[in-house]
């Protein structure tokens, strides 16, 4: 296994040149978020992981083609955003998310509970929910608002990154996360309130 | 923006929503599992195309450059297609010009010099006078 040292241009050029442990370590750093970006899209654990197989497999096929035009986690989120809006067109279903897709862990992470709670144990009975509510709103959203939300309000990315990944100017970043935070605020209005 | 900030603390809560660590550990044993599987089953020309499509790739051109030279290989050939029919055109009215000319040297020809015709009669209306 890798060090975390090694930089990232560096597992990617390993990996151009037929390196497969390179990629492992590629796979070992990029995973956890971009499972983030692709399940906050598809509100599924199920379709994540297969479609996070294919995101990697297709990847490993097309590296060669990467150019380092741009940071290859960018490049990488392109492909994650570019075939789960695929996917999700394929599905062409709203599906609201089963509590038993809810990851229990989170209930009793105390951040999670520090942040929602505020000491208010009436609060602290609504955790689920409020995570229910939350899911089901973001499943309200169009793809394409879903994508931009996920990527900036959960991933915490800059418009300018954003932009990069969607192929879109910022201006539009900006006003999709504008109309797409007035339809959250209209579903949340019970949560939005001190 | 209050109400933006307020829906962005609550959609951070989403960050939390993360399988365990041993998925992860897993997930790369699976992505490897795969990887050979797709190697077995995958026909010999998906492989081969694979290996032989980066070698191939054309560099990506800029669209105003794609545009730009189709734009000129259509004028391009407009103009040869104009200066081909002006030339053509040009080419007849020279012959058509030469012919005439020729037919009036052939005419002029025939006809011989300039000819002065005497009717029997002045072309006048005054009464002759005859003393």
């Amino acid at each position: 296994m890798e060090t975390l040292e090694t930089p990232e241009n560096e597992l990617v050029a390993r990996t151009q040149a037929g390196d497969a442990r390179a990629f492992d370590e590629l796979i070992v750093r990029l995973s956890p978020r971009l499972y983030g970006l692709v399940y906050n899209m598809t509100s599924s654990h199920e379709d994540t992981n297969d479609l996070l197989q294919e995101i990697f497999a297709k990847a490993y096929r097309s590296i060669k083609t990467f150019q380092g035009k741009s940071a290859f986690y960018t490049w990488m989120h392109s492909i994650a955003v570019n075939m789960t809006l695929n996917f999700l067109k394929k599905r062409n279903r709203n599906r609201t998310m089963s509590l038993d897709d809810v990851d229990n862990g989170i209930l009793n992470d105390p951040d999670f509970i520090e942040a929602t709670s505020n000491g208010d144990p009436s609060r602290e009975a609504n955790l689920v929910e409020l995570q229910k509510k939350l899911n089901e709103s973001m499943m309200k959203l169009s793809h394409e608002h879903r994508a931009v939300v996920t990527m900036f309000d959960i991933q915490g990315m800059p418009h300018a990154e954003i932009a990069k990944i969607l192929k879109i100017s910022e201006g539009t970043v900006r006003s999709r996360l504008f109309y797409a935070h007035r339809q959250l605020q209209n579903h949340l209005q019970e949560f939005m309130k001190e | 923006m209050e109400s933006d900030e307020r829906i962005s603390r609550l959609l951070r809560l989403k960050r939390y929503e993360q399988p365990s660590p041993e998925y992860f550990e897993n997930f790369l044993a699976e992505f490897q599992l795969r990887q050979r599987a797709e190697v077995i089953h995958r026909p010999f020309w998906k492989i081969a195309w694979d290996r032989l499509a980066p070698i191939f790739v054309i560099p990506p051109v800029p669209r105003l450059v794609t545009v730009g030279s189709f734009a000129a290989a259509v004028i391009a050939t407009t103009l040869t297609l104009n200066w081909s029919d002006t030339s053509s055109m040009t080419q007849k009215a020279i012959d058509k010009k030469s012919s005439i000319a020729k037919k009036s040297v052939r005419s002029g020809k025939k006809s011989g010099s300039i000819q002065y015709v005497l009717p029997e009669k002045p072309v006048t209306y005054a009464s002759s006078r005859s003393f």
